[in-house]
């Protein structure tokens, strides 16, 4: 037994010649809450239908719930396509109870928990509706139910909050966590970082059809240095404030902004108070995840863009 | 209950609710009516036709008055032999206004195929068109005559039949009942099983196949569509069996026993169902449904495969044409097998897996082997289960990984 509810281990995918997943690994503590964030087209994805077992890996391997073969705990699966899709002609009921059969869930059992969940998510005046007379939001709503009706060990749900209203999503937010808080594992992707701060236990950010990080949202966001604003009484000279701060502090409006490593936090303050500068404003703060995310996206197209100079230079030199 | 069963029987269940409750269900359940009411105005006009044209078409004799009594006799005697009726006899008496026969052919308003004039021993037969078979009858006519004269009154001939029906049903009945039972499943599987062409639709345009893939084996999926198709196919041919039943409950009810002895109807009825199939009628009924689900599931599961590959419904419009000229071949091939059993052609029927079912069906009705047909049966099951391997196999490799480029020859190329 392991302690971990997904363990994919160097998943490599080719569409023709592209590479869409390049030895991508997930592990995915049990009982956590995991987010998979990048850009649109990393290859989350397809990344997360490999680990499920729908498609097939070129290269690499998944294993889920205790070293198990995907095919083999589907049951124990709950998961939420990015194309999200349900049969038109059914009732909302019977479309979650039919989620649940597939799962192996007893259909009278599905109905009445799909009432239930629609009950407690408010959406009891469509609990006979057709779908196609739904919403696309709602629609989504009784997808998300179908996938979790079941009560799975794992749930993968693939950019759910995607065309949720603030409100639907506050409820998917409690969702997760009550799934978490009964057992579950979840493993979520999604390129909206605010979900994913509130949410994640711990992270991995693809970009480039490559994992460029993974650990918690600390760890995230202490690949950026603190950012810190600070406003001295208005009479001090600019250039005696700049003499005090660290290199490239900038200057803007009356408040001066610039970057700071944690060990320095302490010096600076004690810089500050000595230099009898004053304090009409001082905010340190650790950047966001969406900061995190972004710096670790520029740096990974910036490496692109340098390789792909250096291989037009080489080709120009070549042809020289 | 095992896993994959339960699972093919949920997809299996949506998919036959999904189709049986709708109303175009009902158009579907009630297309046969279409056809009957069309094949019975047709046939109705076609039967006009027949009648009008043989109440129009004779033969005519002109006779003296000592010979007209002997041809009539003649006449009579010949018919009940005759396994084909020729047309009316009219006969006429020789007088002057009837010496010209061709005058008499030629007269408006019926159809005078031959006529026969002057002595039986040297008559003068008109015919309409040269060496027809109605002036060959009416030169047989002129020498039963003769034959009957010169043998003098002859002793009442008291025939003893003896009727082998109970046992022993011809080889060419048997072969048409064979032909029967390939035509049948044939005309059944090409109203029923071609729709499976176009059931993977629905799931891929509204994205639902996915879930399915993530959540069941897809070998289950298509087998649980194949399953909810076949339900479809069970249920539309109960229905027409159940009104075939009561329809012929309601008609004997309203019949008069008398008219029906009286037209022989109870006899031809008998000798219908004396006419038994090597195998007898329960075991042929129950087999021939057999292979008509074990044809469905077959070329089911080839078209189910193949629309799965089809991209858009134009594509799959496009496979309507060459899936029913499959069809047809197959019913080509296992007609033709049943008018020569025990030939090369029928065993190849009978062992290549699209045609196996009809051809085996065929070989019920004239072979009185019943082990073969489970091995048949087996072998068919056989040829299911590859098709669907191979299917969800070129599936999941193609469609499923969203690979619009994709060909089933060429699977990686990194």
């Amino acid at each position: 037994m392991t302690d971990l509810a997904v363990e994919a281990l160097g998943l490599t995918k080719y569409f023709e010649t592209f590479k869409a997943v390049d030895d991508v690994s997930l592990q995915v503590p049990t009982g956590s809450i995991y987010g998979v964030l990048g850009p649109n087209g990393a290859g989350k994805t397809t990344s997360l239908r490999m680990t499920l077992g729908i498609i097939d890996p070129d290269e690499g391997s998944s294993r889920l719930l205790g070293g198990h073969k995907p095919q083999s705990v589907r049951h124990r699966i709950g998961y939420l396509p990015e194309e999200r899709g349900l049969y038109p002609g059914m009732k909302a009921r019977e479309a979650i109870a039919f989620m649940g059969a597939l799962r192996g869930l007893d259909w009278s059992e599905g109905r009445r928990r799909a009432a239930t969940f629609m009950i407690e998510l408010g959406l009891e005046r469509v609990i006979d509706e057709k779908i196609r007379k739904m919403s696309k939001g709602m629609a989504q709503m009784i997808q998300l139910i179908g996938s979790i009706v079941h009560a799975p060990d794992l749930i993968v749900l693939d950019e759910p909050f995607s065309g949720l209203d603030p409100v639907n999503q506050e409820r998917l937010e409690m969702l997760v966590r009550r799934e978490r808080d009964r057992g579950a594992t979840i493993l979520f992707s999604t390129h909206v970082m605010a979900h994913a701060e509130r949410l994640c236990d711990r992270l991995a950010i693809i970009a480039r059809s490559q994992r460029r990080f993974e650990g918690t949202v600390d760890d995230a966001r202490a690949l950026l240095p603190m950012q810190v604003r600070y406003t001295p009484r208005a009479e001090v000279a600019a250039d005696a404030v700049a003499a005090l701060l660290p290199p490239g502090a900038e200057l803007r409006g009356e408040a001066w902004h610039f970057a700071i490593e944690d060990s320095d936090v302490e010096p600076l303050l004690s810089r500050i108070t000595a230099s009898h500068f004053g304090v009409t404003g001082l905010s340190i703060s650790r950047p966001a995840l969406h900061d995190a995310f972004v710096h670790i996206v520029r740096q990974v197209d910036a490496g692109f863009d340098a390789d792909a100079d250096a291989a037009v230079e080489s080709a120009e030199e070549a042809a020289a | 209950m095992n896993a994959f069963l339960r699972n093919m029987l949920v997809v299996a269940r949506r998919d036959f609710l999904a189709i049986v409750a709708t109303p175009t269900f009902l158009l579907f359940l009630l297309a046969p009516l279409f056809m009957v009411g069309m094949g019975l105005a047709g046939g109705m006009g076609a039967s006009q036709l027949a009648d009008s044209a043989r109440g129009a078409g004779r033969l005519v004799v002109v006779a003296h008055a000592a010979d007209i009594e002997d041809f009539r006799a003649a006449d009579a005697r010949l018919r009940a032999a005759l396994p084909r009726e020729p047309a009316m006899l009219v006969v006429r008496l020789a007088t002057p206004a009837t010496a010209d026969p061709v005058a008499i052919a030629r007269e408006k308003g019926s159809d005078t195929y031959a006529v026969l004039s002057g002595p039986p021993a040297s008559p003068r037969i008109v015919e309409i068109e040269k060496d027809s078979s109605s002036g060959r009858y009416l030169a047989l006519l002129a020498g039963e005559v003769l034959r009957a004269r010169a043998a003098g009154p002859l002793p009442p001939v008291v025939p003893q039949y003896e009727s082998l029906s109970n046992g022993g049903t011809s080889i060419a009945v048997q072969q048409s009942l064979g032909f029967g039972a390939v035509f049948v499943i044939f005309l059944l599987t090409l109203l029923l099983a071609g729709q499976t062409v176009s059931s993977l639709a629905e799931e891929k345009g509204n994205k639902v196949i996915e879930i399915l893939a993530a959540a069941v084996p897809l070998e289950s999926v298509f087998l649980g569509k194949l399953l909810g198709f076949l339900g479809v196919a069970v249920l539309f041919i109960a229905f027409w069996m159940g009104m075939a039943v009561v329809g012929g409950l309601v008609a004997a009810t309203q019949m008069d026993p008398a008219a029906i002895a009286a037209a022989g109807g109870a006899n031809k009825a008998m000798a219908a169902f004396a006419a038994a199939p090597a195998v007898g009628w329960p075991f042929f009924i129950g087999i021939g449904f057999a292979y008509f689900v074990m044809s469905f599931l077959l070329l089911g599961a080839v078209f189910l495969g193949v629309g799965a590959q089809a991209a858009t419904v134009r594509e799959i419009q496009m496979l309507s044409l060459p899936i029913t000229i499959f069809q047809v071949g197959m019913f080509s091939l296992c007609a033709a097998s049943a008018s020569a059993p025990g030939s090369s052609l029928a065993t190849f029927a009978q062992i290549f897996p699209f045609s196996s079912p009809l051809a085996m069906a065929a070989r019920a009705a004239t072979d009185d082997a019943i082990g073969i047909h489970l091995l048949a049966l087996g072998w068919q099951a056989i040829w299911v289960a590859l098709v669907i391997y191979v299917s969800v196999r070129l599936f999941r490799a193609g469609v499923l990984s969203g690979r619009s480029d994709w060909r089933f020859w060429r699977r990686k190329r990194a």
